[in-house]
């Protein structure tokens, strides 16, 4: 694995040499927010910022992904299938939302059948992220396995250095590429060393929130408890809270068909939160209110993705928090769980409180 | 606390106590500066969660249709108010078990402004001191001028306190401003090309995650019309297409029900200012039927009435 500097002035040399290659997607500020877009420069992204609005999950999990279209001529209808993905460089990547591809990846590959739209798309796509040097107070990604410089799930992580980028590739993909950039200059080690010193001063500097590895087993005695009404109470039930998860990943397929015969299969993202997403054929639906939609969110992310593939469900990039529209502690507590509510100073009613007594002794 | 904010407590805590009624919805703290949150209040020692400021920009009337069996105080600024009221005109909710607790607005600030002008840095700490609003972060401290920051439907507001109350806490400031919708004049001066481009621009970036409607006090549909599914009415892909077609037919069928609350418009996560559309339909049933809704218990709304004087010079007669 390799470690070297690039001078920012490079970046736009980094990005063209890339680009001969991928097409690459980086953060370009649009309307006053961050999104991950295709770019043709590097003039284009913006690298100074805190995180995008819209995870970058969108570009391997769009919005609206054509699944196949078709043309009917008679009795003869052409399928149209999609092209091979591009090969794609997402740059500028946060750890966190690098981190949420390896989550995704265990959905969209887990058991018999597999996801080839995400796969196809994720084995050809580089990830070289960038170290988060200012986390916001709504961060915690260090208490879900993860780190503001966490390059466990990224081929190339840079940090900014000054004038310049430390920059360390920690997977193959990212050694070919980083050794193809003939005009990045040797770390010195006195660098490396401050580098890491700052690293570490930035990573402690996120609030830990305790034992979310063990809320699973407390959610298991939870499921008809009282709470998640107080969760539902002020809940809109909009999906505000899973389209910006960089983990969440349901969706709804559906035809349109056009009257001259053609048309289209699309998956577009959908979320538990909506009453249609569990209504049956037959009429019946299992999640008829709010109280257990609140709670499935929850529950997918701390209890049934940890018994299902051994991992938390989400990365800790605070966006539920962030971007709920009623900003409603109760509920926003209920995206990282009872135990997160008291580091965000939300005080619960005094008949709450005192059912969650345990919950709350138990904390730092 | 302002003096305000201790007498919503003040009457909350009297109510509760009193069995007049058995919840209080009101707003609290969010858990981030600028943002208020609903707040649902039983117990009378809880009363001190209670807040009213520049934040409170939800329209708390949206919540009253989830709690049919109980008698609930709603703490209501204008626009809460008209929505209470509307509501019960369109038969959605017992004036009876609803105690309309009449607050003064002083308008609310508009947050992706805020946010647009601060940029790719972390706000922890907003004031209102005076005519200013202050902005700080871990870097940085910014004075903006409040007024650019207040929502513009709060400045053509002339409804600051509810048209009907039961309780009214603090001073009712009556505006002495006259709504001539120049927004909309001035948006209508654009040429059709220029309209076009700009909801393109807005509505492309909506991502469907039906804030605006969840936040709405009169979208109260069972089914909503865009959830149709048997068969499919509509499409419900981000495409411009099908966002364009969910955002006109919303503000059409609101035409004559919205009660210029802006909580469209606050909630919406990507800042798209959704309400310019029912502000130009709210200026029609103004000029066509001089209605406002939720002014008054008794007047039903436009679009669920008839009357014969109804101009409908859109019907072609045959020859």
């Amino acid at each position: 694995m390799m470690q070297k500097m690039i001078s920012k002035d490079k970046i736009s040399k980094f990005i063209s040499v890339l680009q001969k290659e991928y097409k690459i997607f980086g953060p370009v500020r649009e309307k006053g927010d961050i999104v991950f877009k295709e770019v043709q420069s590097a003039d284009e992204m913006d690298l100074d910022y805190l995180n995008s609005k819209i995870p970058p999950k969108s570009v391997l999990f769009p919005m609206v992904d054509t699944l196949f279209s078709y043309k009917k001529d008679g009795e003869k209808v052409e399928i149209i299938e999609n092209k091979p993905y591009n090969k794609v460089v997402i740059f500028g990547i946060r750890p966190c939302d690098a981190q949420s591809f390896y989550l995704l990846h265990n959905f969209f590959n887990f058991g018999k059948f597999k996801d080839p739209n995400f796969l196809d798309r994720l084995l050809n796509t580089v990830l070289i992220g960038i170290g988060c040097l200012n986390p916001r107070n709504t961060c915690f990604c260090t208490s879900v396995n993860g780190g503001p410089f966490n390059s466990e799930h990224v081929d190339i992580l840079l940090t900014k250095f000054k004038e310049n980028y430390f920059i360390a590739s920690s997977t193959d993909d990212g050694d070919v590429i980083l050794k193809k950039m003939d005009f990045l200059s040797d770390a010195k080690d006195s660098d490396v060393k401050e580098i890491e010193e700052m690293q570490k001063k930035v990573e402690s500097s996120i609030k830990i929130i305790e034992d979310l590895e063990d809320l699973h087993k407390i959610l298991d005695n939870m499921y008809e408890d009282p709470l998640w009404e107080e969760c539902a109470l002020g809940c809109l039930g909009c999906g505000t809270c899973s389209y910006l998860c960089p983990t969440c990943h349901c969706f709804d397929v559906v035809d349109e068909n056009k009257p001259d015969g053609s048309g289209r299969r699309v998956r577009i993202w959908d979320t538990c939160q909506f009453p249609l997403f569990t209504l049956e054929t037959s009429g019946h639906n299992p999640r008829t209110n709010k109280i257990q939609r609140a709670r499935q969110r929850i529950y997918h992310k701390f209890n049934y993705y940890p018994k299902n593939y051994n991992l938390i469900g989400c990365v800790g990039c605070g966006r539920c928090i962030l971007y709920c529209p009623v900003s409603n502690a109760a509920r926003v507590g209920e995206h990282i769980g009872p135990l997160a509510w008291k580091s965000m100073n939300f005080i619960p009613s005094a008949a709450i409180a005192s059912r969650l007594g345990v919950l709350f002794l138990s904390l730092p | 606390m302002s003096d305000l904010e201790s007498s919503i407590r003040e009457t909350a805590k009297n109510l509760l106590t009193e069995g007049k009624v058995d919840l209080i919805l009101g707003y609290e703290k969010g858990a981030l500066p600028l943002r208020a949150a609903p707040c649902f209040i039983t117990d009378p020692t809880d009363v001190d969660r209670l807040v009213f400021d520049y934040s409170c920009d939800l329209n708390l009337a949206k919540f009253l249709r989830e709690h049919p069996e109980k008698k609930l105080g709603i703490i209501s600024k204008g626009c809460v108010g008209r929505g209470v009221i509307h509501l019960v005109v369109e038969n959605q909710l017992n004036k009876e078990n609803i105690t309309i607790i009449g607050i003064p607005c002083q308008g609310v600030i508009n947050r992706s402004r805020v946010i647009r002008k601060i940029g790719e840095r972390e706000i922890l700490e907003v004031k209102v001191e005076n005519d200013k609003l202050l902005v700080k972060g871990k870097d940085f401290e910014e004075s903006l001028p409040l007024d650019d920051y207040i929502n513009n439907l709060c400045k053509t507001c002339h409804y600051k306190s509810p048209p009907v109350a039961d309780i009214t806490v603090g001073e009712a400031t009556a505006s002495s401003l006259q709504d001539n919708f120049e927004d909309i004049t001035s948006f209508e001066s654009k040429t059709p090309g220029e309209k076009m481009e700009y909801f393109k621009d807005e509505l492309n970036r909506c991502i469907r995650c039906y804030a605006c409607r969840e936040a709405c006090p009169v979208c109260y549909c069972s089914l909503c019309f865009i959830d149709q599914n048997k068969p499919v009415w509509f499409g419900k892909t981000a495409d411009i297409t099908d966002n364009f077609i969910f955002h006109m037919i919303r503000a059409l069928h609101v035409a004559g029900r919205c009660v210029s609350c802006g909580a469209c418009s606050s909630v919406c996560p990507m800042g798209i200012d959704l309400n310019l559309l029912n502000r130009k339909v709210e200026q029609i049933v103004k000029e066509r039927y001089n209605f406002e809704s939720g002014i008054s218990l008794e007047t039903p709304p436009p679009m669920g009435a008839h009357k014969f004087e109804d101009g409908q010079e859109f019907m072609i007669e045959e020859d």
